[in-house]
């Protein structure tokens, strides 16, 4: 599994506006919308199963990043988008920090295996340090598309 | 007492796998020990306080890890670890991990 595969390009956020946890997650579930990769009808409930699965436990795993997610039925293959905030938000991390890149994925109900794959891809992605600098740094959507096509095609990680 | 390691293989019996709920209560056992506590599957190997090196390690259901655990306590955080595997964490069925 790669970024191609489950990252809509045309929801892709380069500094999210907002500084609080619940309203980034709005902000990034409606690019999704947006970008028509989601059913703006299920807007509201994609949001509240989002901050519902916050509720069992913080999604931000450390080192600045965050993976919140939700399995949602209206969906029909897992999808997700990338986010970065350059000042961070606080979302009650594992380490404390703020953070400042997010994964968000949502996943049909029946394809648990795509989920743990994409976790695992990201997350050997963001071991590298450069590849987490530069998208920490990336200043447009198509910075983090050409970063996210450069990690595709074995540029970072090990 | 002198620190000591201690292994243990634990079976990941989530339907998901090791998930990002499972790496993250791993971590949090681990930052309150005081052992260092590493997880390994197939020759590779993760820090217990890292959850980006757990996620990488990719663990689908059914499969095992091993825990080494080294330190004063290294015997009492791998029993933590057994329950945070074992993994019941009182989801409702709609929840992912």
């Amino acid at each position: 599994m790669k970024f191609a595969d489950f990252i809509c390009r045309e929801a892709l956020l380069a500094e999210l506006s907002v500084q609080d946890k619940e309203k980034a997650i709005r902000e990034m579930v409606q690019s999704l919308c947006q970008a028509g990769k989601v059913d703006a009808a299920q807007f509201d409930d994609i949001v509240k199963a989002v901050l519902k699965r916050e509720e069992l436990g913080s999604t931000g795993i450390g080192r600045g990043v965050a993976v919140p997610h939700t399995k949602h039925s209206s969906v029909e293959h897992l999808v997700g988008t990338v986010a970065v905030s350059s000042r961070g938000v606080d979302f009650a991390s594992l380490d404390g920090e703020v953070v400042h890149l997010f994964f968000l994925l949502i996943s049909p109900p029946d394809r648990p295996g795509d989920h743990l794959r994409a976790l695992e891809y990201i997350a050997r992605q963001l071991r590298d340090d450069t590849f987490c600098r530069f998208l920490k740094q990336a200043k447009s959507p198509q910075d983090i598309q050409q970063l996210l096509d450069e990690a595709d095609s074995n540029q970072f990680g090990p | 007492m002198a620190d000591s390691t201690v292994t243990r293989t634990v079976v990941v019996t989530d339907p998901v796998g090791l998930h990002a709920r499972t790496a993250v209560g791993i971590a949090e056992v681990v930052r309150r020990s005081q052992s260092t506590v590493t997880l390994i599957k197939d020759e590779r190997r993760a820090a217990g306080t890292d959850v980006l090196q757990m996620l990488a390690l990719y663990v689908p259901p059914g499969q095992s890890v091993r825990l080494e655990a080294d330190g004063p306590d290294a015997a009492a955080v791998l029993d933590a670890l057994e329950s945070v595997f074992a993994g019941d964490f009182g989801d409702p069925a709609q929840e992912i991990a």
